[in-house]
């Protein structure tokens, strides 16, 4: 398939202009996204190049800032769901026996109770912040995580490098630092990518079902007022249609990116018994 | 000797992977007459399984191929895909290497065997069922009506190879491709297999893809010795095995229990970049100047019996 | 058993939050709560009796059908949720099944073909189409075939002369159209993900190159060789993704208005019912151990190599 690596490169740029834009959002963004800028519910014009919204909150400058609050909900989310995953994962994996059966019977537990219906009633009594939710996405959302690395390292565990160095009376720990993580270090960058993109989804998906921090702007939150507010009913497009386009947009870069890089680092090339 | 019932002539086979083309064959000659079974020789990766593969065109559609392989005249490799899969089965049919994988675990074994018969014989339901009783018996699995009802995992590694050669004798083909029958299993299944397909051979041309020399000696007319996607030897079984012109297939001979088990020197070649020369020379012990930069042709040394070596040139 | 495990999990960590479903209520209607209220409520759902008290009795009423209270509905919980699973059903189970179906064809068909120009166009457009998130898809497709093509309703379930008329089938899969065309393709792709990587895997396997050396042209192999052999993790894993579908259920109801368990899940949020909440993650996770269950127990009769009556997958 030829355009691979354009792919890799397009959809990489694509995330970097995302951080970009968050980290400089206060330098982009013309307006404080909580002020009243304007008049309400004003149509695109130089100013306000995306109108506003009913509280008369500038619609750019939201759309701007929320890159913020999405980017931390999937990338701290994926951090704490990939940490977790890798760490329970190698460990249940290298010693087997007795941690790994205990851990894998808690994950069939936990499997079977939904993740979303789950995180929207935890959601509901703790009230977190962006980053406690992110948090709790990321353990939640890494159990699943945890069975993929552990059945990679189950294997690992009995390649002959590994116990090629047990028998050379390695530590545990060594072994596992040094042979076994950087074995699965591909599966966990492939993992993180696409838990970072999952739990963009989901983030903005709480904002959407009122669940939001009411104290950040987040796309979610802006989608839901849009829709519950007449957005729909007025066809106010330049309020309904950005926020969904620019998750819409990372995502797909996201998506992109973790399946350029799983090509990568799995051809699955089969060249035929010679 | 009879016709020339195939014919390949300058058979070059390349894969292309990240690393470059893997040349598993390299202007490969051969012809098979009719009635005779040959035996090709060589270690794993030498190339064997592409030549066998080749001619079935069974080989990933990516792979490049070059040269001509004449079955009765026709060359298979410029024929269409519907005319190939007349071919395949009826006229030529294979025992693919690894039994444990080559049937479809979801499918009962008398069903698979029944699909080719219905296939290439035009048999259905009640009787090709019964034609692939009738072959299982043939290849002496025990009980036979039972075990085509069931599925490959009850069967055992001699019983699978068996249930392959059933399944590729379905159509009586005139020729017959064996892909390494007598891998992994134990002696004395080795023995019962290799008793079956020398009543098999007759009548039939066979190629006989082994690395086993002794099964080699009981069934083969003659012998080719492949090596780095090349043919080195070539000639009447008696003769390349009790005087070996070519200095791998002494070496060969020489690893051989019997012997003194005294193993070739060296790996084999990368068979992306091959040695420029002769192909074997790093590893050879009776090499000369020109081994390294001129590449040797297959030179007669006896009646029918060819060698690719300096030695003779 | 995995039922029961599950709900004491979910009893620990509804009862290991800070704060009780009493006081979130409460401080929906009330700035300041009298303390007379409070304890009123907390005797009705007895929260002040000791907590092994409160789990005992929590479980067995799970097991009796006694879900709880809802606080909004001011009706049990199960009465609820069972009204409106009816809709939740309609709309899910032709989703799921047109999408297995859909998923699993297409799914064989470019892995079968890996490489090809249909097989590069059909990933590149489910990668696309995966990447939408659904609530956004849902409100893009409301937009589009209801609001602007004027094809389909806006929402709910049935039209308002349903009033008059009664309800009527037709009028319902008017109204369910596009709920299940959404829930569709937000559910297709991860069918068609997993059965083309599932048919890659076969794809190389030896059995097909004895299909092949049959003479069996191409498509046979696909379909008497390939195809079963690929579907078999399939099994497990479209029984896993159930969870999915549940979770887009929510937004897909919610945006079209749709009556079911999605739709309520919304609404008990929007007023902090947590009775009612905790009653669908229960409904919702029976939903996925009974999925687990079906798939486990139809494994065996796609798996010659697994006896019925045995749990050892290959």
């Amino acid at each position: 398939m030829p355009g691979r690596n354009a792919a890799l490169y397009l959809s990489l740029g694509v995330v970097l202009v995302y951080c970009a834009v968050a980290l400089f959002a206060p330098v982009i963004a013309p307006f404080d996204p909580f002020v009243i800028s304007g008049p309400p519910l004003a149509p695109p014009d130089a100013a306000h190049l995306l109108g506003t919204n009913d509280l008369a909150q500038d619609i750019f400058s939201r759309l701007i800032w929320g890159t913020r609050a999405t980017l931390i909900l999937g990338f701290l989310g994926a951090v704490v769901s990939v940490v977790m995953g890798t760490t329970v994962g190698i460990v249940a994996g290298y010693y087997g026996g007795r941690i790994d059966e205990a851990v894998m019977r808690f994950l069939d537990v936990m499997m079977t109770i939904p993740f979303f219906p789950l995180l929207l009633v935890l959601t509901i009594f703790l009230r977190p912040g962006i980053y406690v939710t992110a948090v709790i996405m990321g353990l939640l959302g890494g159990l699943g995580s945890v069975r993929i690395i552990r059945s990679q390292v189950l294997s690992l565990a009995v390649a002959d490098f590994v116990v090629g160095t047990k028998a050379l009376g390695a530590r545990d720990g060594y072994i596992m630092a040094r042979h076994i993580l950087p074995n699965v270090l591909p599966l966990v960058g492939v993992k993180f990518v696409t838990s970072a993109q999952h739990f963009m989804l989901v983030g903005i998906g709480l904002g959407f079902l009122g669940m939001g921090d009411p104290n950040v702007v987040d796309w979610g939150q802006m989608i839901e007022r849009a829709s519950k507010n007449g957005g729909i009913v007025l066809g106010l497009w330049w309020w309904l249609i950005p926020p969904g386009l620019a998750v819409t947009g990372i995502s797909l870069a996201l998506a992109w990116f973790a399946y350029a890089c799983e090509e990568r680092i799995n051809p699955r090339f089969q060249v035929m018994r010679v | 000797m009879g016709d020339a019932l195939l014919c390949v002539r300058g058979l070059k086979v390349g894969f292309p992977t990240v690393d470059g083309v893997v040349k598993a064959s390299n202007a490969v000659d051969l012809t098979i007459q009719a009635g005779e079974t040959l035996a090709l020789l060589g270690e794993t990766g030498s190339g064997k399984t592409v030549l066998g593969m080749a001619i079935l065109r069974l080989l990933q559609p990516n792979t490049r191929i070059e040269g001509e392989i004449l079955y009765r005249g026709r060359d298979l490799l410029s024929l269409p895909q519907e005319e190939m899969q007349k071919i395949r089965g009826r006229e030529i049919a294979v025992v693919l290497q690894n039994s444990g994988t080559s049937l479809n675990p979801v499918l009962r074994v008398g069903d698979q065997i029944a699909e080719a018969i219905t296939l290439h014989r035009g048999l259905k339901g009640a009787e090709a069922e019964a034609a692939a009783v009738e072959l299982l018996e043939r290849v002496r699995i025990a009980d036979p009506a039972r075990m085509a009802r069931e599925y490959p995992h009850r069967f055992s590694g001699g019983m699978r190879e068996r249930a392959l050669i059933a399944l590729a004798l379905a159509c009586s083909p005139s020729f017959l491709i064996a892909d390494e029958p007598t891998r992994g299993l134990d002696a004395v299944t080795k023995h019962e297999i290799l008793a079956l397909f020398s009543e098999i051979n007759r009548g039939r041309s066979v190629l006989f893809i082994t690395h086993d020399i002794e099964a080699a000696a009981t069934l083969a007319t003659r012998v080719a010795v492949m090596y780095a996607g090349e043919i080195v030897e070539i000639g009447p079984v008696d003769a390349v095995l009790s005087s070996p012109a070519h200095p791998y297939t002494r070496g060969l001979l020489e690893s051989l229990p019997a012997r003194g088990m005294r193993p070739i020197p060296g790996s084999a070649p990368s068979l992306i970049a091959p040695p420029s020369g002769c192909r074997f020379f790093p590893r050879c012990s009776c090499s000369v100047g020109r081994c390294e930069t001129e590449h040797p042709g297959l030179v007669p040394v006896g009646p029918g019996h060819c060698a690719r070596c300096m030695l003779y040139d | 058993m995995a039922f029961g495990i599950s709900v004491t999990i979910m009893f620990v960590i509804l009862h290991l939050m800070p704060g009780d479903y009493i006081t979130l209520y409460l401080e929906g209607i009330y700035v300041i709560a009298p303390p007379e209220v409070v304890l009123a409520y907390n005797q009705a759902y007895g929260l002040d009796r000791p907590l092994i008290d409160q789990y005992f009795s929590y479980f067995l009423g799970v097991l009796q059908g006694d879900w709880g209270y809802s606080l909004s509905y001011s009706r049990p919980v199960l009465d609820v949720i069972s009204e409106k699973l009816v809709w939740t059903l309609v709309i899910l189970l032709p989703a799921t099944i047109l999408s297995i179906i859909a998923g699993i064809a297409i799914g064989a068909y470019s892995g079968w073909r890996r490489g090809s120009k249909a097989d590069v166009t059909l990933l590149n457009g489910m990668i696309f189409l995966r990447a939408i998130p659904s609530y956004w898809l849902a409100l893009m497709i409301l937009l589009v075939f209801a609001f602007y093509l004027d094809l389909f309703p806006l929402g709910g379930y049935v039209s308002l002369s349903a009033l008059d008329t009664g309800i009527d089938l037709l009028d319902v899969m008017n109204h369910a159209a596009l709920p299940i065309f959404t829930l569709f393709f937000f559910s297709v792709t991860g069918t068609y993900y997993l059965m083309r990587n599932s048919m890659l895997m076969t794809a190389g396997e030896d059995y097909i190159v004895t299909a092949r050396a049959k003479g069996l042209d191409d498509m046979t192999i696909l379909r008497q060789h390939a195809l079963k052999n690929a579907m078999l993790p399939m099994v497990t894993r479209v029984a896993l993704q159930c969870a999915g579908m549940l979770t887009g259920s929510i937004f897909v109801e919610t945006i079209f208005s749709w009556p079911g368990i999605g739709m309520l899940t919304f609404e008990a949020l929007q007023v902090r019912d947590l009775p009612l909440l905790q009653g669908i993650l229960l409904m919702d996770t029976l939903i996925v151990i009974v999925a687990n269950i079906g798939a486990d127990m139809i494994y065996p009769f796609v798996d010659p190599r697994v006896e019925v009556g045995s749990d050892a997958r290959a």
